[in-house]
């Protein structure tokens, strides 16, 4: 519309230095010459055009997008959709993973007005977090694929497994690891031959990148590259080879831990009943660094806590049965045993390798000794406590299943922290199974 | 129930206080009101009680978080059924009840002013200085005008706050805040100039209107006059309209926060006369809003609409049931435009109209919203990229509520695929 066009113009140069343009309504008869001041007679003429431009408003035209492709799966109840936002929302942001393998197990359908939120959550956990964008196009199903089409900031956020191996060939190292990935996972025979061929033309980020993978798909025949690669010239494939065979059940490797455990650690009998006694080592030497465990730099100043360190680290590394073989124990009372000032040390290294070997009976006796008795107060016993609550059996959480005395309004905030992670762990994952 | 708490924080607070341990003494009467004591570290178990159908809420704790997490965990303990029902209260309880009761019949209650003639003169006194601050601003745009609206473009936000302030001084906070509102709008992208003359055209058309108001019909006059700033009171509002009575859809709701005042407007619609009613409600800012209104219910009440051509805003005069209810019917764009401009044709300062709509969203060439027939609307660019809507479509038609405005739709909720109430 011109006319209006014209008097926006006048107003923008003011009237002192234009004249006010006739207006065109049609419908209405020509406005009559005002005498009055131009810069009303414009404010006029320019409410009359507003009111009907606004009321005489045509409707645009627009290109429809593709139609997205039905997903079969029954939708989640409302309840599990609520938690799922509160998690977004910042409430235990670390168990959304847990809760999506949960949801992609079941077979359910995510709540679609969520799922931006949850392309950029795995937006910004990439690189660091690789599973997430698979776990999204998993639990996500044909509509997260659909709307992460439409924005290239998600081009990366949903990652299908790849199986084309021009993947292989032709790909960027995070294609490369998702095509090795799902390949691990489709003929792991295929992928060992794969890695195996391919090792010794590999840079040191693409060895370190395909121990990385294996970590999902451990299995014993990887232990001979794994022990060669703790000879490998760069740092951060030693690192992975040591981390994945203390991982591996009846490794070479957790064998020399559990010999070195049992020197550093061993079951006394004395008057008052059975205890430990702990003679730490000294400083790492070249097998012990050779497995991985080095000195901290920080801690070399201080050898008691640098001590204290080496052993924690052996024990993290150490096969948990070393202890209930070789002292005739059930885990409840290894953990039981009176040890002195090196308790918090054996209870954060017997954690950690409870974790890292998904020892459940172990995770289960290690939470009820932090929650009934002795708790945890140094820095390192936290952090395991956290990673225990985190990776036990969630039925540690049902309603009676955490100790009464968890409840006490003077308990302490890890304590109650890690209470509260696994009833909440036990309602999420109930919650999925509800009606 | 979630939606009560001010904020994530206070949820995650609550959550482990709602164990039966904690709390040695609970009970609730008739469905609405629920009463507990709570024993944490405190000397004394802190009091809590909950009136269902405000929600309102009473806590002896010192949180100034409101609601509490205490009365959000007594909440959370009688959704799950561990209150017991058809209990006598407790007298502290109690007292809190009948309090309450006898408050929200007093409000109803129209009291005459103490002293008729005083209060005849300050009303006097107001029409002046408002008369005198509309000839202000009518001089004033006339000005923008001859000078040039590339000039107030370089003048920044105090040329638009001074007129404001003076306009607030002659007791027109209307024209204040529609003033105020302007100063963003220089920086509101290509099309500025327009949107600017737009407003400033229409803020001369509201200042003659009222400056003649006498010469208006009565409904016109009310209309104006509220939009310039007079009010109604509460209580005379409720002596003089009479009551429309429907089972009220709540459609939508907004909130907007602006000089440390939050607005919740929350649009509404009746089943059987269709009208639509809009219900403000306003708290200082960190203060949790009425909550009374939930998207996605119908309640069953009586409104009070102020007066005016197109009777949009209203004052829910009382209250019945609600229910939880699937989606209102859509409509299609020819007949969302077609209503606006009837509207417009009535009061043409109207620029929210409230909008339901069952049409497809689509991004190209805008982001849009589009129905069978193929005609599209914008969306605001205000409203950011709405993921959750294409998200919530999966490129098929679904019902929409939002507001139409002239610069787009600002949409504020859609139902799903299943019927369910999704707030945007």
């Amino acid at each position: 519309m011109s006319t209006w066009h014209d008097l926006v113009t006048a107003s923008l140069i003011g009237t002192e230095r234009t004249v006010v343009p006739a207006v065109s309504i049609p419908g209405l008869a020509p406005a009559e010459d005002d005498a009055g001041d131009p810069a009303a007679v414009l404010l006029d003429r320019a409410a009359l055009l507003t009111a009907a431009r606004r009321a005489g408003r045509q409707p645009d035209h627009a290109e429809p997008l593709p139609v997205c492709e039905p997903d079969p799966r029954p939708a989640m109840n409302p309840a599990a959709g609520r938690r799922l936002a509160r998690m977004l929302s910042g409430e235990y942001p670390e168990l959304l993973t847990e809760w999506l393998t949960a949801v992609a197990a079941r077979g359910l359908r995510l709540p679609p007005h969520l799922l931006p939120t949850l392309l950029d959550r795995a937006r910004r956990a990439l690189p660091v977090d690789a599973g997430l964008p698979r776990l999204l196009a998993e639990a996500g199903g044909p509509r997260v694929r659909w709307l992460a089409g439409l924005n290239p900031d998600w081009e990366h956020s949903v990652e299908e497994p790849a199986t084309d191996d021009e993947t292989w060939r032709l790909g960027d190292a995070r294609q490369r690891r998702g095509y090795l990935t799902s390949l691990l996972a489709r003929d792991p025979d295929a992928a060992r031959a794969l890695i195996t061929g391919s090792w010794d033309a590999a840079g040191a980020a693409e060895r370190a990148m395909f121990l990385s993978a294996l970590a999902g798909a451990l299995d014993p025949a990887d232990e001979p590259l794994l022990e060669t690669a703790l000879d490998d010239r760069a740092e951060d494939v030693r690192r992975w080879a040591a981390y994945l065979l203390a991982r591996l059940p009846g490794s070479a490797l957790g064998q020399r831990m559990a010999e070195r455990a049992l020197r550093y650690v061993w079951l006394e009998h004395a008057a008052q009943g059975p205890r430990l006694s702990v003679g730490p080592p000294g400083r790492p030497d070249a097998a012990l660094q050779r497995d991985g465990i080095t000195s901290r730099p920080d801690l070399v100043r201080v050898p008691l806590e640098s001590r204290s360190q080496v052993l924690l680290e052996v024990l993290a590394r150490t096969p948990l049965r070393a202890w209930t073989d070789g002292f005739g124990l059930a885990p409840p009372e290894v953990v039981a045993l009176p040890s002195g000032g090196w308790a918090p040390v054996l209870f954060a290294g017997w954690s950690r390798a409870a974790t890292a070997q998904g020892n459940a009976a172990w995770m289960t006796a290690l939470i009820r000794a932090a929650l009934t008795g002795r708790r945890p107060g140094t820095t390192a016993e936290i952090e395991a406590l956290r990673q225990l609550v985190r990776r036990a059996d969630p039925g540690r959480g049902a309603p009676g299943a955490t100790p009464e005395s968890a409840d006490a309004p003077d308990v302490s905030p890890p304590i109650r922290d890690a209470v509260r992670v696994l009833r909440f762990r036990y309602t999420m994952l109930k919650e999925l199974d509800d009606e | 129930m979630l939606t009560l708490a001010p904020d994530a924080s206070s949820l995650r607070a609550a959550q482990p206080l709602a164990s039966g341990r904690s709390w040695p003494l609970t009970g609730a009467a008739d469905d609405r009101v629920l009463w507990g004591e709570y024993l944490g570290r405190a000397a004394t178990p802190y009091r809590t009680v909950v009136d269902l159908s405000g929600p309102a809420y009473r806590c002896s704790c010192p949180s100034r978080k409101f609601p509490c997490k205490h009365a959000l965990a007594l909440l959370l303990l009688w959704s799950d059924g561990a209150v017991g029902r058809d209990a006598a209260p407790p007298d502290w309880a109690a007292t809190w009840i009948a309090g309450r009761a006898a408050r929200a019949s007093d409000t109803r209650d129209s009291r005459p002013p103490a002293d008729p003639a005083a209060a005849q003169r300050r009303a006097e006194q107001r029409e002046a200085r408002v008369a005198t601050g509309l000839t202000e601003l009518d001089r004033w745009l006339c000005d923008q005008v001859r000078q040039g609206l590339a000039v107030s473009q370089r003048s920044g936000y105090r040329h638009w706050d001074d007129i404001a302030a003076r306009m607030v001084d002659a007791q027109a906070p209307g024209l204040a805040e529609r003033l105020r509102a302007l100063a963003a709008v220089p920086y509101s992208g290509p099309g500025w100039d327009a949107r600017l003359l737009e407003e400033y055209a229409l803020l001369r058309l509201l200042a003659t209107a009222c400056r003649d108001q006498a010469a208006l019909p009565p409904p016109l006059r009310d209309t104006v006059r509220s939009r310039v700033g007079f009010t109604v009171r509460q209580a005379d509002l409720l002596a003089s309209a009479t009551p429309v009575r429907d089972h009220w859809h709540v459609l939508a709701r907004r909130d907007l926060d602006r000089d440390r005042i939050r607005t919740r407007r929350s649009w509404l619609r009746g089943q059987r006369t269709g009208r639509t009613a809009l219900v403000l409600s306003f708290a200082a800012v960190g203060q949790s809003l009425d909550d009374s209104l939930a998207v996605g219910t119908v309640t069953d009440a009586d409104l009070a609409f102020y007066p005016g051509t197109v009777p949009l805003r209203a004052l829910v005069a009382a209250r019945r049931d609600t229910v939880s209810c699937g989606p209102p019917p859509g409509r299609t764009v020819a007949g969302l435009l077609a209503g606006y401009a009837a509207a417009l044709g009535e009061d043409p300062w109207l620029d929210t109209w409230p909008a339901v709509l069952t049409a497809t969203p689509a991004r190209v060439p805008l982001p849009c919203l589009y129905d069978t027939s193929g005609e599209a609307l914008p969306l605001h660019p205000g409203a950011g990229d709405c993921w959750p809507l294409f998200a919530l479509s999966g490129g098929h038609p679904l019902t929409v509520a939002a507001e139409w405005t002239p610069r787009g739709l600002w949409p504020l909720t859609a139902w799903d695929g299943d019927g369910m109430v999704v707030p945007l």
